[in-house]
């Protein structure tokens, strides 16, 4: 009857370290953070908006021959200053926030965090 | 709207008309243009935008018309180093003709006129005459220039600046919003 019983016991423990593993190793909220490319070019940013999650990174790359910035909308609260043709800039993204282009006012962009 | 400011806004619209009533003249009565004489024409286009924004420069007290300047200074010296560097790389030197002193002509009274304005007048004018010659310069483009390009490198050039250019003429119209509501 012992013996059952402590095998019973070890197989519920066994049982549920197994649920536990699987459990978190599918828990949304864990997140290994993903990289997403804005290209700037015709004047445009591509994509205009970007779904991501928070903590990925948003690279942007300048391929007008005109300079171009990524700045927060309307605050300004973060900026890239200038992007020369060829170069790019990266930020970790944490909220979601409207941009847009600080030199051509009428270039704009959106992320969503979700 | 006063009577000075709508003298002045029809005014610009008479100078636009006119600089693309002469490339529209041009078009039709002279069909075939040199690659040499694009590549003049769209020197001399970049050259204008960027003398007026040295007057801006010089005149304009205002944060949003300097800035807006400054932008169409670097934009417009931007593509006029693209342009000459093509224009070498091609072995093509840039050739005067009819449209070009057309285009110099009309901005030499546009200039005249800028340099007369006092400073409370001359943001408005300044604005305006950027959107006239923005809708001026894309028309040219799209209608003369780039169906007379033949070398397709040229041709390519054009293509790509159209963005920038209606990007100017859309900055451009929202900021000449914001002077109409003041």
């Amino acid at each position: 009857m012992i013996t059952g019983s402590v095998k019973r016991r070890n197989s519920f423990y066994w049982l549920f370290s197994i649920l536990f593993f699987i459990n978190c190793s599918s828990d949304p909220a864990i997140h290994s953070p993903e990289a997403y490319t804005v290209e700037i070019k015709q004047m445009k940013f591509q994509p205009s908006e970007l779904v991501l999650q928070k903590g990925d990174t948003v690279i942007w790359i300048n391929h007008d021959f005109i300079v171009h910035d990524v700045t927060e909308d309307p605050g300004k609260t973060w900026t890239s200053s200038a992007i020369q043709n060829g170069e790019s800039w990266r930020m970790v993204v944490t909220e979601s926030s409207n941009y847009f282009c600080n030199i051509h006012q009428v270039m704009k962009g959106k992320l969503l965090v979700k | 709207m006063n009577l000075v400011t709508r003298h002045s806004s029809i005014m610009m619209c008479l100078i636009a008309c006119s600089i693309m009533l002469s490339v529209n003249a041009f078009a039709q009565n002279n069909p075939t243009l040199t690659d040499a004489e694009v590549a003049s024409i769209a020197v001399v286009a970049n050259q204008i935008d960027i003398n007026y924004s040295q007057i801006a420069k010089k005149k304009s007290k205002n944060a949003e018309i300097l800035k807006f300047a400054e932008t169409m200074a670097n934009d417009h010296n931007a593509v006029l180093g693209q342009a000459v560097a093509l224009a070498k790389k091609l072995g093509v030197i840039p050739k005067d003709n009819a449209v070009s002193q057309k285009l110099n002509a009309d901005a030499e009274k546009n200039n005249k006129m800028l340099n007369s304005k006092s400073t409370e007048a001359f943001d408005k004018a300044y604005i305006d005459n950027e959107v006239e010659y923005h809708k001026a310069v894309i028309a040219a483009i799209e209608t003369l220039l780039i169906p007379e390009t033949e070398n397709q490198e040229l041709k390519e050039l054009l293509q790509n600046v159209l963005p920038a250019f209606k990007t100017h003429l859309e900055h451009a119209t929202m900021v000449q919003h914001k002077f109409s509501t003041k």
